[in-house]
This record gives structure tokens, sequence and C-alpha cells, in this order.
């Protein structure tokens, strides 16, 4: 596997697992009646 | 009273019908009465429940009878001793040995199928042998169990009497399952050799299941008392039952405390026979005995380790539903005068996870593989050593007025922050992570992966780590410091999912991504003594938090024998100083720990042959 591969599989990983806690915190958070803003503040 | 109707009714019946067709009338009646019979042994009874819902619909027609109302001269004394320390001691022990041998069937019946999966008949004999560490345990149980019903008896009559009035014949199904458990047990134990082979060894998996299914239903039942008398279903105000016996047993705190039970169970049977393995690891001779044990060793670490991450996530749903019971009953336990048992809690889990991860490090040097990962080994320290002094430290310390002007007030500046829930849930989380790091990447030493998907695989992996743990901090500083509390507790969900998250895929990646993987060479029996130390560390640390968080579980319910309903009246009826409480938890370890020393030396002599005096 070459750099640019290599490179690439790592920032897809990341950016994938970045994607999937984030919709995991919303789904915990809201299965709580506790639900996320866009910015990851609080609802008011 | 049903079996008065039956009886009342069936000669006219019988009579009714021809004479031909009277055998099989019979027969069918003779079936019903069976089968009414053991609903009755069951505390099914649907008539007994019907009657209950009539009495209850019929309000005052019928005044239900309540607890008992108890003065100090109910309760029988022996001599000037403390009963409640004596039914401590008993219940406490019988806890101990109850806990060991009802897990080690469990992992046993796995460790054999592993065993007739694989063909190796290694497993076999490493199952055998942990059963039969467990046979004398098995014994030493139902000794203290009987001890401890007669003490109970004894010295608490009428709460006996109530208890057995509110669970019935339930308490038989208990004595019949405890039969069955124990004619089970010694089948399951002696056919090992006999049922080994072919479709022998199906049935003898089998009585290991059917073992283990009775086992856990004995665990459940007992729990049902014990629940019963934290949050008491089925009956009314004063204690007078108005549901069923399900409605009893299936209390708010029952399943938060049959999970609980079941996982630590695992884990302490699992730190026990840990120690056996380095305890006859350490008396070896030969460097096959040496090999055995220390692979006999690792395995039992690798059940106790295993099944002890999940623990805490047991523990906080049952808190959290003790919470939603009774918000005082929690504050008691975890903001009042037991909150500093809290502490000691951390010191405990603390010392487990930092000998487990020791001897996942020190079990690296069995192979030249380790290499690659053992720079990581001092970061993984750094955060266990970090989360186990935040972990560790008080939010309030009992200060005198000259302590409190020379600190600043109660809360030291830096230290206040540390000592709340987020700061805690954080440090937790992190050691979680961090020591399932460390069993990934002992389970990564002795192999190379193959698959082509690999480096790949790898950056998930890596991705998953470091996503997580910031995750966890996020939650913890963000919501816990700066929103407001309902946010605080949402919030710590997030962060139980996130180390589960790491946990599953790390197993499920690892699992695809090592198959068929090139395995390194691995000589077992190569570690160092002080490994195995960590290995009598565990049972230590496993036996004190038991008893610890036993006590805790119990006296949340301060003056009452069954909580609101039924009040303690006895010399005894508060919740001692936690100095006592630590002395008693200290001797009941110690106890437990001179009786495993008795069970491994007893396990020992069953293989002991004497020399022939001819032949010397």
């Amino acid at each position: 596997m070459n750099l640019g591969n290599t490179v690439l599989v790592w920032v897809i990983s990341f950016v994938v697992v970045t994607l999937f806690f984030y919709g995991l915190d919303h789904m915990v958070m809201s299965s709580q009646d506790l639900p996320l803003n866009l910015n990851l503040t609080p609802a008011q | 009273m049903w079996l008065k109707t039956l009886l009342t009714v069936s000669p006219a019946a019988a009579a009714s019908v021809p004479k031909q067709g009277r055998t099989k009338w019979c027969l069918w009646l003779a079936s019903i009465m069976v089968v009414m019979g053991l609903g009755q042994l069951l505390g099914i009874s649907p008539v007994d429940s019907l009657q209950a819902a009539e009495v209850v619909a019929q309000g005052s027609a019928e005044v239900l009878k309540g607890a008992p109302e108890l003065a100090a001269a109910d309760y029988p004394r022996v001599g000037n001793s403390s009963s409640r320390a004596v039914v401590w001691i008993l219940a406490q022990m019988h806890l101990f040995f109850a806990a060991f041998v009802l897990a080690v069937p469990l992992f046993v019946v796995v460790i054999e199928w592993v065993g007739v999966k694989t063909g190796d008949a290694r497993y076999d004999d490493m199952a055998h042998e942990f059963m039969k560490v467990s046979m004398t345990a098995y014994s030493i149980t139902a000794l203290f169990g009987g001890t401890l019903a007669f003490a109970l008896f004894l010295l608490y009559p009428d709460f006996m009497g109530y208890m057995l009035e509110v669970f019935g014949s339930q308490v038989l199904v208990y004595a019949l399952l405890f039969f069955l458990e124990s004619a089970i047990l010694y089948m399951y134990y002696y056919s090992w050799y006999a049922l080994r082979y072919g479709n022998a060894k199906y049935v003898h998996l089998s009585l290991g299941l059917l073992l283990n299914v009775v086992g856990t239903t004995l665990l459940v039942i007992a729990n049902a008392w014990a629940t019963f008398m934290m949050a008491p279903s089925g009956v009314d105000a004063n204690g007078a039952v108005t549901g069923d016996i399900w409605e009893i047993i299936r209390g708010p705190l029952w399943n938060p405390v049959n999970l609980h039970r079941f996982i630590a169970n695992i884990a302490f049977g699992g730190a026990i026979v840990g120690a056996y393995a380095a305890y006859k690891f350490l008396s070896g001779r030969s460097n096959t005995e040496k090999a055995h044990y220390d692979w006999m060793g690792y395995t039992s670490n690798f059940i106790a380790v295993l099944s002890f991450l999940p623990l805490p996530f047991a523990g906080y749903w049952l808190m959290a539903e003790v919470y939603a019971y009774s918000q005082q009953m929690g504050i008691t336990a975890m903001g009042g005068i037991l909150a500093w048992l809290f502490i000691v809690q951390a010191v405990l889990i603390g010392t487990i996870l930092l000998a487990s991860n020791y001897y996942l490090w020190s079990g690296m040097s069995r192979t030249e593989g380790s290499y690659r990962y053992k720079w990581l080994v001092k970061y993984i320290a750094i955060v266990l050593t970090g989360g186990f002094l935040v972990w560790v430290t008080p939010h309030t310390l009992i200060l005198s007025a000259k302590e409190v002007a020379a600190l600043g007030g109660s809360h030291h500046h830096l230290l206040g922050p540390l000592g709340i829930m987020p700061a805690k849930n954080i440090a937790v989380n992190l050691m979680l992570i961090v020591t399932f790091l460390s069993f990934q990447l002992y389970r990564r030493s002795d192999k190379v992966a193959t698959v082509s998907w690999a480096p790949a695989g790898n950056a998930l992996m890596v991705a998953i780590y470091v996503i997580a743990v910031v995750n966890v901090i996020f939650a913890g500083v963000y919501y816990g410091y700066f929103t407001n509390t309902v946010y605080k507790v949402g919030s710590s969900v997030m962060q139980v999912v996130s180390t589960l998250v790491v946990i599953v895929a790390g197993v499920v990646i690892d699992g695809m991504m090592y198959k068929g993987a090139k395995k390194l060479p691995s000589e077992w029996g190569k570690v160092s003594n002080r490994s195995q130390y960590a290995l009598f560390a565990l049972p230590v640390a496993f036996t004190w938090l038991m008893a610890l968080m036993g006590y805790v579980r119990s006296s949340v319910r301060g003056s009452w024998h069954v909580y609101t309903v039924m009040k303690d009246s006895s010399p005894d009826n508060f919740i001692p100083a936690i100095g006592y409480a630590g002395n008693m938890m200290t001797i009941v370890t110690v106890m437990f720990l001179l009786c495993v020393l008795f069970v491994f030396w007893i396990a020992s002599l069953s293989s002991t042959k004497q020399i022939p005096p001819d032949s010397q």
C-alpha cells in the first residue's frame, strides 16, 4: 500500500468513526429525551 | 382449599360416568391433582392468586395480615453476641462460596465445548480440574447455607416467619432445585471420563448445561428474597400480601441484581481458580507442570477480566434503579454515611485493574512478538495510575475547623472538581478502555494478521480507540461541568456506550482480522513468578469488594428488615460506623481466603499418592 492510500485509509477511518460516534451520541441522548443541537450544545 | 374442593366434587362426578370410563376419569383427575400439586409447590396456584385478587377487591371486607410489629424483646440473643454480626459473617461466607460454585460450571461448560470444537484434550483436562476445585467448595457452601438458616430462625424468628409467609411454598422450590443441583453436579463431575468421546460427550455437555440452568435459577430465586427486603412488591404498605408469588419476586431491583450478581460471580469464580493456578504454578516442579498451570492461570485471568469489564455498567443500572425506586435509599448509599465506602470500592477496583493489567504485560514475555506493542505499556500505566488517583479523590473531607481554614474552604480548589461523579466517570471509563487495550495487545502479541485488509482494520481500531476516548472526556467535561444535572446524568450513558463500542468492536475486528493468522512461537511457563502474585491479588481484592458492596446493598435499608414495610426493632437496627463495618468485612474476607486455601489443599491432596513402603 503506497503512502497516499495509507493516508486515505486513516482519514476515512477517522471520519467514519467520528460520524458513527456523533450519531450514537444523538441516539443515546434522545432516547433519554435529551436531544443535542447540531453545535453539540444541549437543548434548552 | 383447592384440594378440598376437588375431593368434594370428585365422587359425585365419578358416579355420573359409566364404569368403563371411570378409570380414564380417575387418571385424568390424578393428573390434574399432580399438576395442581406442582403448581402449589411452585407457588403459582391460580386459586391462591384469585383469592388474593378477591381480597384486594373486597377492600375492608377482609383484613389482610400485615408484617409483624416487633419490640427489642422479640429478638432472642445468644449470650452477649451481636446477632447481626453472627448472621453477617454466615451470610457473607455462604454468598462467597455460592458465588464461586455457581460460577465455575458456567465457564467450565464453555471450556469443555471449546475442547470439543478444537479437538484439543488440554481444554477438557483443564475444565475437569476447574470442577475438581469447586467440588469441595460445594459442600462448604451447603454447610454455611444450613448454618445461616439455623442462625436466622434462631435469632430473627419473627422476621423469618414473615418472609416464609410472603414467599410461601417458593422456598420449597429452592430446596427442590438444591437437590437437583447436587444430583446433576455429582453426575456431571463423576461422569467426566465415562462420557468423554463421541455422542456421549454431548450427553455430558447437556448435563453441564442443565447444571447451569438449575444453578442460575437457584441464584435468581435467592436474589428475590434479598431484593424483596430492599424494594418490596406484591404487598401493601403494611406488608400484607396482595399479589401472587410472581408479583412478589419481580420487584424493581430483581433483574438489576440478577444481572449484576451473574456477571460478578463469573469474574469472582475466574479470579479464585486463577489463584489456584498460580498456587500450582509456584509449587510446580517440572516445566510441563508449570506450562500447564501458566496456561490455566492465563485462562482464569481471561475469564475474570472479560466478565469484569461490563460489571460497572451492571452496577450503574442497579444504582439507577435504586434511585428510581427510592431517592432516599440512593442518597444513603452514594451521598450519605455509605458514600465513603465507594472510595474504598475505587481502591479495590483500581487494585483489580492494576493487577490484571500487570499480569497481561508480564504474560507478553511468553512470546517474542510482543516487542511490537511493549512501547504502549507505559502509556497505559500512566492512564491507569491517573484514573486511579482521580477515582479515589474524595469530594468532602472530614476536617477540623483549623484544617478548613488552612485549606481555604471545605473543598480543596484543585481536588474539589475531581471528587465529583463526572471526573470519576471519565476515570473509570478510561481505565476500562485501556485495560481492554492491554488485553487486546496481549492477544495480538503472538500473531501476525494475514488478511489483505489488515492495515485498514488497524486504522479503524485505532480510530475507534481515539474517538471513544475523546467522546468519554468530552461528555464528562462538557456535560459534567457546564450543563445542568439532567444532562450530567444522561451523558454518562454516552460514556458507557463509548466504552462498550470499543470492547465489542475490538472483539469483532480482531476475531475477523486474526482468522487464519500466522502464529508466532509462544512458550507457556515462560513467565515471571511476580506475575503469579498478581493472580493472588485478584481474588483478595474481589472478595473484599464483594464483602464491601454486599454490605452497602444490604445496609441501605437502614432500620428496616423489609424497607418501609417491616421495621427492624432489634438492638442492631442502625447502620454501624464505617470502622466497625470495615473490620467485619476484613474478618469475613480473611476467613474466606483461609477456607479457599483449604479447598486448594484438598484439591491437590486428591492427586497425591503415597509411595509404597516396599519401593522406598
